[in-house]
């Protein structure tokens, strides 16, 4: 009897498991330790957003699109208020655009902290959780001072912002942004500089440049293979052409890269807020909308860069307060193509590390 | 020199470890939320002029409200006023669309309840016990 050859196991993991960020299921297959062949189940999440859409009118489905990234919930409703903006025709006034920048890039920064934050955590680095979560919460704070919640945001409205920030709005951001480079130091040291982290990180996953662009890869992901694609240069939005800042790239094209970029990501979004802050204009932050939400007969596409990849709206109208029909296109949905390609040949705890750094938020997977 | 970084992360923990507290104490110590906070909702009942649009402009129908004409003044007065808080989003829509600011949000966060029918508001009912409570 042979014994170096094993009897294949199949191995069900989530859709309950600390690593599943949310409720992903993968039905892995294994050859000893070896992962042989990965089926996804997706859809534990599902709550049928798209569907909800149809029986709300425009200004009630902003809520709902909180609950998809909710990780970084401004983003969701930048994305689906600026398309129906971009529907009706509508011009926001200058001072609502620099806030949806700043908001918009806090939420960058946020959901980068909870990527690095849960990546460390899913390759056992319990104590540099923390870390990045602590600072999290200053932005939170921030957050719920202006709009009145930490997660689900709420904070933007067709045709500008729901709220002004407060007064203390502007001494704690500029607090948090003259911190960050320690911020960003007490991460490198604690979780990127370590030995360990780079052993279970570097040279694993590895995704060449052509498959991450055949699979229509987005977002940070797709520039740490090397690809210099940000829809806020490629196609600028909002007022992102006025902001002097860099797209990250890394050349790597594996686990490691895909986290380190973040770092990278957080120092522009940090340059970002810095110039919103010098260039942001008195004055209203809301255009004058009508109060019945009626846009005209047509159909329209918009997206952004989401912190996770590229996040698109496209909504038809047939003239009545209500959409006729949104589609929703989740970076993390196409992003989550790669695992099962990507991970095959690896062991099983490199799948838990791959899939760790597609930053995969269930919420707007399954939608 | 291989593991030079392990002793690095090793440094920052033993940093921030003599360094300052930043756990918050609850239920010991209570925090005080913003004034803007979402996390509960009030009704001032004298302010409310029964337009119904709270309940138009709330995504989930929580709220279901109730009005009678008052024959002394000719306006209408509330009758009743129930949310439903199980299925409330606490996007805060309602109270942005009150004209007078009868509803508000308020900044009481221990709503946790045993029963699914505790998430069942009588708003006057509350408002009344609040007032007598002070
Ligand atoms: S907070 Fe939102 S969901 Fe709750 S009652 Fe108000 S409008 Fe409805
Ligand atoms: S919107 Fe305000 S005034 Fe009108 S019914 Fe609701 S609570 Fe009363």
């Amino acid at each position: 009897m042979s014994i170096d050859k094993t009897e294949e196991l199949v191995l069900n993991m989530g859709p309950q498991h600390p690593s599943m960020h949310g409720l992903f299921r993968m039905i892995v297959h294994l050859e000893g330790e070896t992962v042989t062949e990965i089926e996804p189940k997706i859809g534990y999440l599902h709550r049928g957003i798209e569907k909800l859409a149809e029986s709300r009118t425009y200004t009630q489905f902003i809520p709902y699109t909180d609950r998809l990234d909710y990780l970084a919930s401004p983003h969701n409703n930048w994305a689906y208020v600026q398309t129906v903006e971009k529907l009706m025709g509508v011009e926001i006034p200058e001072r609502a655009e620099y806030l949806r920048v700043i908001f918009g890039e806090l939420a960058r920064i946020a959901s980068h902290q909870v990527m690095i934050a849960s990546t460390a955590l899913d390759i056992a680095g319990w104590t540099a959780w923390g870390y990045a979560f602590r600072d999290r919460e200053r932005i939170l704070d921030m957050y719920e001072m202006t709009a009145g919640s930490r997660l689900t945001v709420n904070c933007m409205r067709i045709g500008g912002m729901s709220a002004e920030p407060p007064a203390e709005f502007w001494p704690a951001l500029e607090s948090f942004l003259d911190d960050t480079p320690e911020m960003l130091e007490e991460y490198y040291g604690i979780f990127f500089g370590n030995e360990i982290a780079q052993g279970r990180l570097k040279n694993v996953g590895i995704m060449p440049k052509e498959l991450a662009e055949n699979l229509s890869i987005t977002g940070p992901v797709l520039r740490a293979s090397g690809v210099q694609y940000d829809v806020r240069k490629a196609y600028p939005y909002s007022i992102y052409d006025r902001f002097d800042f860099d797209v990250p790239v890394r050349y790597g094209c594996d686990s490691y890269d895909r986290t380190i970029i973040r770092m990278d990501e957080i120092k522009e979004s940090v340059k970002i807020i810095r110039q919103a802050i010098r260039d942001i204009p008195e004055g209203p932050i809301m255009a004058k909308v009508p109060k019945v939400i009626k846009p005209p007969v047509g159909e329209v596409y918009h997206r952004v860069e989401n912190p996770k990849g590229e996040l698109g709206f496209y909504i038809v109208s047939d003239g009545s307060t209500k959409p006729a029909r949104v589609r929703i296109r989740p970076g993390t949905f196409v992003n989550l193509q790669m695992l099962p390609i990507v991970a095959k040949g690896w062991k099983i705890q490199d799948v838990v590390a791959i899939f760790a750094t597609l930053d995969a938020v269930l919420g707007e997977v399954d939608k | 020199m291989f593991g030079k970084g392990l002793f690095q992360g090793l440094g920052i923990t033993f940093k921030r470890m003599v360094g300052p507290n930043i756990t918050e104490f609850y239920p010991e110590q209570k925090p005080v939320l913003p004034s803007r906070v979402r996390s509960s909702m009030g009704l001032q009942r004298e302010k409310c002029i029964c337009c119904n649009m709270c309940a138009m402009a709330c995504p989930n129908g929580v709220i279901k409200l109730t009005g009678e004409k008052d024959e002394e003044s000719k306006k209408r007065v509330l009758k009743s006023y129930h949310m439903d808080l199980g299925r409330c989003l606490f996007c805060g829509l309602c109270t942005e669309a009150c004209p007078t600011k009868a509803l508000t949000v308020t900044q009481e966060y221990e709503n946790a309840v045993f029963e699914a029918d505790d998430m069942k508001w009588d708003m006057i009912a509350r408002a009344e016990r609040k007032g007598k409570e002070g």
